[in-house]
């Protein structure tokens, strides 16, 4: 019988699918006042009973309704028991509006309807019954939310339609997620094995967390001691007591628990029954104030144990004994062999697969990474390779990049525009702090590198102070557009933020923007001449002091762009730029200077290693960086100068 | 006449530039050699790879009676083995004074231990008297070297090549910025020097390459081009083609 | 002594350090007056261990050429090794007056473990890490405040000398070397109570009955002392053949190595002494500070290093002295909150805010018209006396 209702159930949805315009006899409200009482006021034993009863009227207007009645959004009129939804539920008077039509059929005050509430238990069950129909919604993000219900809660009532549904869906990502949910059912309520494994085989190379996570839970084990290893349970390891796997204590604690040996005695139990037994200032005849030792401890205990006290404890043979004589093994919670066999075979391949996919993955986020520490170092790079000048201020500039970002989007609502006002406007405001800087202050000390960095540094912590007394300490939102808000999932491993790609491609279009200027411009010319040998360059008609000025505002201009970029995932915050100032250092050293390819691949190499060291230690990014910032001073071990190491003034020949 | 330094096919490339190209040279103990070429000839580079700041490509430099090998070697070691060099513009320690950048050059235990507990002996002060009266500099033992002027930069400069005893001397233009009077007292130290030394000389100069009145060896494009006499060197075909252009 | 006749400024200046020990013991509160607090003895005890590290900083960078943005680093090494024997000793006392209620008495094992659990339960740990072992011994923690940091500085120093790796990258790589610490100090799980640092400092361990009035003036005179002594020595040591061969070292490294000396030799020397030197002075200054954390071995904190003894004046002793009591003191001062405001009408100077912008500001100026800091100014004075 109950097949035969699933069946019905099934070709009526497809039915309903196929001509939702059917022509119904009775209305859905005559429908709904049959079963009134029930509706209004429901329990989580009857109102299965009722759903059915509706559910195989199969009125195109149910599925609408339950979905309100679901959330606690339908209504009924306290007059004369009429259902009906309300426009707005905090307007006075109500706008009442037919269930049907959805047309406005009167008003009403607050308290002449009453709200239908049914509670947490009641609507699952109203769920349950709307995924039928939602299974075969128009919308395949809806049929994607069914499925979800299925598989948080599935149920064998489901395979059936799931199976239907498999059969008939023509949109990937809805089928992509029924080919793991069909499987998940058929393991978890087909009788037949042969079935179940076929249906393990089909996730074959699924890398989807559902897929991964089905045949986890078929692969779940309890941890068993017994006399003998049992004949009927379906063992995965037999465990050798004091492996890494199971140490003599866990092994010992679990035949205390299942009562085949006798427990132990911590130090603390000890002490506290010798706290418990003190008669005269003694225990068991040793003085309390001796106690301080673990072998005074032990004398003492023996002796209360002499006197029947306390429980004698068992002696280390005895626990080895009681160890030996027993087995330790996991045994799989489903008992069926051949199906955990092949669910393992399935789950090993497939974690391959998810292995070769999250290498992929993670050298993703490491490109990401790297183009980050491209845009943060390339200034840098350009400034100490062209006028061999550390600008220690060269993470404020980036941070007033950030700043110049924030500033232009609380003037210009659009975030898609603010940004593209952002980031020339960031170039142009650093490029003419740079230029000011290297003015008043570089110019004079060229001859003078150390002090260059100091007197930057110092320049650096005042303009960190004033952005401080500026915009105060908080950080200021910088809101990416919403096109660059998501991001772009390939499957349930490989997935990169939309925002990273962005910097990406910023990263490359500055780097063949550079690449252009240094190479194919006079300006390019003059400055790689300046950079080569700056005494025969200006013999040559070349002015450096013009040279070095538009290179330092070059560098800073990318900073600010740079900060723009950055701003938009990372917080906006004067200090800001002190998280990326050493890695750029690190970048531009490991690189070598005054050479873009240079820092191109430092920045590869100091992303991809960063991402690389936080893969093997996942948990803890500070490790990761504390083991990057070692690997670049070995690095410099054996290239002291750079991958790309060059001659002339920054060289320091 | 034994060979103290003997280099033998040395090259060396820097970027794809062929600084040096086989080049072979011996000097024996004592001698006095002048060695003279254009610019980019491989004067300096042939004394960085001598004193151990270059690394050749290929060749080998051998040092002494034993033939010790010079290559692997750090430039501190190839000092202290006895080896001096001047450099083309004078590097002494502008902050000291006189005295001090010949105590430092002071043939003496090189460690840093040695140098914190270093005392100056009597011998060692009859030592630097001895040098300074020989770049005369006797007057002006107590002041700094930066207000010294060029030439006398560069006395004291030979005056510390003195100072560390080497057994050979590698001289790069000891005259330039020196008054006339000052190149003949230069000439004739160089000289006396080479009577127990072996002294390398590479200069511009012709005139005072002639006064020196030794050996000479033409260097061109990383390779030795002549070598003998001045007058026989400058009688040859390449060398007038080398220096004159065609 | 020839060295008081040699360098006129050895005499002087400890001259005027006695005179200013005399001056504030006269003043404290536990042998004087009492004009000076308790904890303003401590700042004065704090900044003359500033002066100590400046002054290694001086021999390093002054003398030696070589701007090391990590030397705050090995201070903070010393405040680590020292402030792990004061933490256990203190915790452990504490542990043993809570045990001794207790119906029986505790065993060692128990004590040690429950000092444990005090001490690290606030990182989730229970169990003594391995850097801890030497943190019941006094000697031996004392040992530790000279061996770390010697020996950090010997390795880091080999490593970056013998690839002759100089200037700029040198600075960077000594920056990297005080990051990669503090971040790995940072960490919970390094044994090192992460970002909570070590505490409580101030109580040594021994002397609960003596007040913090009296303590605080030990530890005074003892900076007083270490700087004293670190004065006379680096003086010593610069003064002669070793002083001239290393400013050589700075002004024309290829020379000094075609003079046969082995330049790595000398800087590792030079690098190592004053990486001891300020762990010393960090594991005076931290239990005075009362509190340590990896914060203070940020980059940053090395760089201030740098920046004293910049506008102290480079290669002058007393310059980095002058430089580092100057500069933190005043930091002291206009920090702290007791610097008037200054109402100029349309704003309000608050000192707390603009402070740093004064100092980086000033630091370009000193950086820019006096290159030979204040200590050139004392120069100048000096100079001008004798003519």
């Amino acid at each position: 019988m109950k097949t035969l209702l699933r069946a019905a159930m099934t070709l009526a949805i497809s039915l309903c699918l196929a001509a939702t315009a059917s022509a119904q006899d009775a209305s859905l409200q005559d429908i709904l006042q049959e079963h009134a009482e029930e509706i209004a006021d429901p329990s989580r034993g009857t109102v299965g009973q009722t759903l059915t009863a509706l559910v195989e009227t199969d009125h195109p207007a149910l599925p609408g309704f339950l979905t309100r009645w679901q959330n606690r959004e339908a209504y009924q009129r306290d007059a004369d028991g009429l259902f009906v939804y309300v426009e707005d539920e905090d307007a006075d008077p109500l706008v009442l509006l037919d269930i049907e039509s959805g047309e406005p059929i009167g008003t009403a005050g607050s308290r002449e309807v009453t709200q239908l509430r049914p509670n947490g238990g009641v609507r699952r069950v109203i769920g349950g019954a709307l995924v039928q129909f939602q299974l075969g919604a128009e919308n395949p993000a809806t049929r994607l939310e069914a499925l979800s219900a299925i598989a948080n809660d599935p149920d064998e009532s489901y395979l059936p339609m799931v199976r239907a549904r498999l059969e008939a869906e023509e949109d990937p990502a809805v089928r992509a997620r029924l080919e793991v949910v069909l499987p998940g059912l058929i393991i978890a309520f087909a009788e037949d094995d042969a079935a179940r494994v076929e249906a393990i085989r089909s996730l074959d190379g699924n890398v989807s967390l559902d897929a991964r996570a089905t045949l986890n839970r078929l692969l779940s084990t309890s941890r068993e001691v017994s006399d003998v290893l049992p004949d009927d349970a379906n063992v995965a390891t037999v465990l050798t007591p004091g492996s890494d796997q199971l140490s003599i204590e866990d092994a010992y604690a679990m035949l205390v628990a299942a009562d085949l040996a006798p427990p132990l005695i911590s130090r603390t139990e000890q002490r506290d029954v010798l706290a418990a037994n003190v008669v005269d200032g003694r225990v068991g005849g040793v003085p309390v104030a001796t106690l301080n030792t673990e072998t005074a401890r032990d004398a003492a205990y023996d002796a209360l144990v002499a006197e029947g006290i306390a429980t004698p404890l068992p002696t280390q043979d005895e626990v080895d004994a009681a160890i030996e004589s027993h087995v330790f093994y996991d045994a799989y919670t489903e008992p069926s062999s051949a199906v955990t066999d092949s669910a393992r075979a399935t789950l090993d391949s497939i974690e391959t697969r998810v292995g070769v996919y999250r290498f992929f993955d993670l050298s993703l986020d490491g490109i990401s990474l790297a183009s980050i520490y491209f845009l943060a170092a390339i200034g840098l790079a350009i400034t100490f390779g062209v006028m061999g000048v550390i600008n220690m201020a060269h993470g404020e500039f980036i941070m007033i990049g950030a700043y110049t970002g924030y500033v232009v989007q609380t003037l210009i609502a659009d975030y898609t525009l603010s940004i593209a006002v952002a980031l020339p406007l960031a170039f142009a405001v650093t490029f003419a702090l740079g230029v000011l800087m290297e003015r008043a202050v570089i110019r004079w000390l060229y001859h003078r590198p150390l002090e260059t960095l100091l007197a930057t540094f110092g320049i650096s912590i005042a303009l960190q102070q004033i952005i401080r007394q500026i915009f105060g300490t908080q950080a200021r939102p910088f809101t990416p557009p919403d096109w660059l808000a998501g991001s772009v999932t390939i499957n349930d491993v490989i997935s990169i933020s939309s925002i990273r790609i962005a910097i990406f491609l910023l990263g490359v279009i500055f780097f063949v923007m550079l690449w252009l200027i240094l190479n194919r411009t006079r300006l390019g010319l003059e400055v790689r001449a300046v950079t080569q040998n700056p005494a025969m360059a200006a013999s040559m008609g070349i002015n450096p002091d013009r040279i070095n000025m538009l290179t330092f505002g070059l560098g800073s201009g990318i900073a600010g762009v740079a900060g723009v970029a950055i701003g938009l995932f990372a917080q906006v915050v004067p200090d800001m730029g002190s998280n990326y100032i050493v890695q750029s250092f690190m970048t531009v050293v490991v690189g070598g200077v005054g050479n873009i390819f240079g820092t191109l691949i430092g920045a590869g190499m100091i992303g991809s290693l960063q991402k690389a060291i936080e893969w093997l230690n996942p948990t803890n990014t500070l490790a990761a960086q504390t083991y990057m910032i070692l690997f670049v001073i070995l690095f410099i071990q054996f290239r002291p100068r750079g991958i790309i190491a060059l001659r002339g003034r920054a060289a320091g020949d | 006449m034994s060979s103290l330094l003997e280099v033998q096919g040395i090259s060396v490339t820097f970027d794809g530039f062929r600084a040096i190209n086989n080049l072979s040279f011996e000097i024996g103990l004592p001698e006095l050699r002048a060695i003279i070429g254009p610019n980019g000839a491989g004067k300096t580079t042939f004394m960085d790879i001598v004193t151990g700041k270059t690394r050749p490509d290929e060749g080998t430099v051998k040092w002494g009676d034993l033939s010790h090998s010079l290559l692997s070697k750090s430039e501190a070691q190839i000092a202290q083995i006895g080896i001096g060099r001047k450099f083309q513009r004078p590097t002494v320690f502008e902050d000291q004074s006189v005295w001090d950048n010949l105590r430092v050059a002071l043939k003496k235990p090189r460690g840093p231990m040695a140098a914190i507990f270093d005392r100056v002996t009597d011998n060692d002060r009859a030592r630097i008297a001895e040098i300074a009266d020989e770049i005369g500099l006797t007057e002006r033992l107590e002041d700094p070297a930066s207000i010294l002027s060029h030439g006398q930069k560069q006395w004291l400069e030979i005056g510390m090549l003195l100072a560390q005893d080497p057994k050979l001397l590698l001289v790069d233009e000891p005259a330039a910025g020196m008054t006339t009077e000052e190149r003949e007292h230069t000439t004739a130290l160089l000289k006396r020097l080479a009577q127990s030394h072996a002294v390398v000389v590479v200069e511009h100069d012709m005139e005072f390459v002639r006064r020196l009145d030794c050996r000479v060896t033409v260097l061109h494009e990383g390779s030795v081009l002549a070598e003998g006499s001045l007058d026989h060197v400058m009688a040859d075909e390449r060398v007038i083609e080398v220096y004159l252009g065609r | 002594m020839s060295i008081f006749t040699r360098n006129r400024s050895v005499p002087i200046f400890i001259g005027i350090l006695a005179l200013f020990a005399l001056l504030v013991t006269v003043m404290s509160e536990a042998y004087g007056t009492g004009a000076i607090s308790v904890s303003f003895t401590k700042v004065l005890g704090m900044t003359l261990c500033l002066c100590l590290a400046a002054l290694a900083m001086d021999l390093v960078w002054g003398y030696c050429g070589i701007l090391s943005l990590g030397h705050f680093a090995f201070f903070g090494l010393g405040g680590y090794g020292i402030g792990m024997w004061l933490m256990t000793a203190r915790t452990e006392a504490v542990v043993r007056a809570n045990l001794a209620n207790q119906v029986i008495p505790p065993t060692e094992a128990e004590v040690s473990e429950a000092t444990a659990l005090q001490i690290f339960s606030v990182v989730g740990g229970e169990d003594w890490p391995w850097m801890w072992a030497a943190s019941g011994s006094l000697f031996l923690s004392l040992l530790l405040i000279v061996v770390v940091p010697g020996l950090l500085a010997l390795v880091f120093g080999w490593l970056a000398f013998r690839s002759r790796v100089t200037g700029v990258y040198l600075s960077i790589l000594t920056q990297a070397m005080t990051l990669a610490l503090s971040l790995y100090l940072f960490q919970n799980d390094t044994g090192l109570r992460g970002n909570n640092g070590l505490s409580g400092l101030q109580n040594i361990p021994g002397a609960e009955s003596i007040g913090q009035d009296r303590i605080s003036i030990w530890f005074f005179w003892a900076s007083a002392l270490a700087l004293g002594l670190t004065y006379i020595g680096a003086a010593w040591l610069v003064s002669g053949k070793f002083g001239n061969i290393v400013r050589g070292i700075r002004d024309d490294e290829q020379r000094v190595r075609f003079l046969g000396y082995k330049v790595e030799a000398y800087k590792l020397f030079v690098f190592t002494l004053t990486g001891v030197l300020c762990g010393v002075a960090g594991a005076l200054y931290y239990p005075q500070a009362g509190i340590i954390n990896p914060d203070e071995i940020a980059p940053i904190a090395s760089i201030y290093l740098a920046v004293w003894v910049a506008i102290g004046g480079r290669g002058r002793l007393y310059g980095a002295v002058i430089g580092a009591a100057v500069v933190s003191l005043l930091s002291t001062y206009f920090t702290g909150g007791r610097a008037p405001d200054v109402n100029l009408g349309f704003m309000t100077i608050e000192w707390v805010d603009w402070w740093p912008v004064l100092l980086g500001l000033g630091f370009v100026l000193v950086t820019l018209f006096a290159p030979k800091g204040l200590g050139g100014l004392v120069d100048y004075i000096v100079r001008k006396d004798r003519t």
